[in-house]
């Protein structure tokens, strides 16, 4: 017999997790349209938070209210809050990763750009 | 005596998130929580710990915890609103700049969790930093400041105070 608590936690994954989809589809958008590699960046980070931390939370949330998981109720949601947490953690580290190799490789170009310090203070 | 306490601490933080990832606590999770994460802390306590003081001072958690909140609350739910605006307008005017930033933070940890938080929210990526972690460079994809103490307030004022008071 699910409570009204259960309820209320399956009903605000859902939100998460439609929040995620939102993201995830903004972010598809974006990265077509976004003019080069730092810019796209942007975008992706857009995926991996709002398109994966949050939906991931929501799965949590589900998994901790629905009642007929049994032994893997807590199971499902404490990993998934784990895999949420590290996931936070290493997207920064990969997109920083990511952006020091291609500018120092000049991989990629950074046209269009307004001003760029720090091509400037490593003599253009 | 001072590794003890290290690994005694660190297998605490390593012990929570097992039992948090399996979910129960049955004896034999609980014993096999216990072993691992001590011989997991054994391994990597002198490159984790420096100050094991600090990890017990509940003021820092406390307030890390209210900066986890404040983070995914309000800035993450800002700076995504932005990008999702700036990548699905039709004209797409976007103003992408490298910009210097200047940060008080000098721990490697307070650091790590400042430039985390500004790459982690969308519209800024660090790029770069210098060798004594006093400047980050940080591509922006709606540069309205160029000047780097206009652009440190915009951008990680707040990070930067809350990892200073949180690890520093």
């Amino acid at each position: 017999m699910a409570t009204l608590l259960d309820w209320a936690l399956v009903i605000i994954g859902q939100a998460l997790i439609t929040i995620g989809v939102f993201c995830d589809l903004a972010a598809a958008i974006s990265m077509l349209r976004f003019p080069n590699f730092y810019t796209r960046l942007h975008a992706l980070t857009v995926g991996s938070v709002g398109g994966a931390f949050v939906p991931i939370v929501g799965v949590a949330f589900i998994a901790a209210g629905s009642e007929f998981l049994g032994v893997y109720r807590w199971f499902l949601a404490g990993s998934s809050l784990v895999i949420a947490v590290v996931e936070l953690l290493l997207a920064g580290s990969g997109s920083h990763a990511i952006a020091r190799a291609t500018h120092r490789a000049k991989a990629a170009p950074t046209q269009p750009i307004i001003v760029d310090k720090l091509e400037e203070e490593r003599g253009g | 005596m001072r590794k003890l306490f290290k690994v005694l601490i660190l297998s605490l933080g390593v012990f929570t998130v097992y039992i948090i990832y399996t979910g129960s606590v049955k004896l034999y999770d609980i014993a096999t929580g216990v072993i691992v994460s001590l011989i997991v802390s054994y391994l990597t306590a002198n490159i984790v710990i420096e100050d094991w003081r600090k990890a017990l001072d509940l003021r820092r958690v406390a307030t890390f915890i209210k900066f986890a909140f404040r983070y995914l609350l309000i800035d993450e739910v800002k700076a995504h609103a932005l990008v999702i605006r700036l990548g699905l307008s039709p004209r797409l005017s976007l103003k992408p700049a490298i910009v210097k930033i200047p940060i008080n933070s000098r721990s490697d940890y307070a650091v790590t969790m400042t430039s985390l938080a500004i790459t982690n929210t969308p519209g800024t990526v660090v790029v770069d930093l210098t060798e004594d972690n006093s400047v980050l460079y940080v591509h922006w994809i709606y540069a309205t400041k160029i000047e780097p103490q206009e652009a440190y307030k915009e951008v990680c004022e707040v990070f930067d105070s809350y990892a200073r008071k949180v690890f520093d």
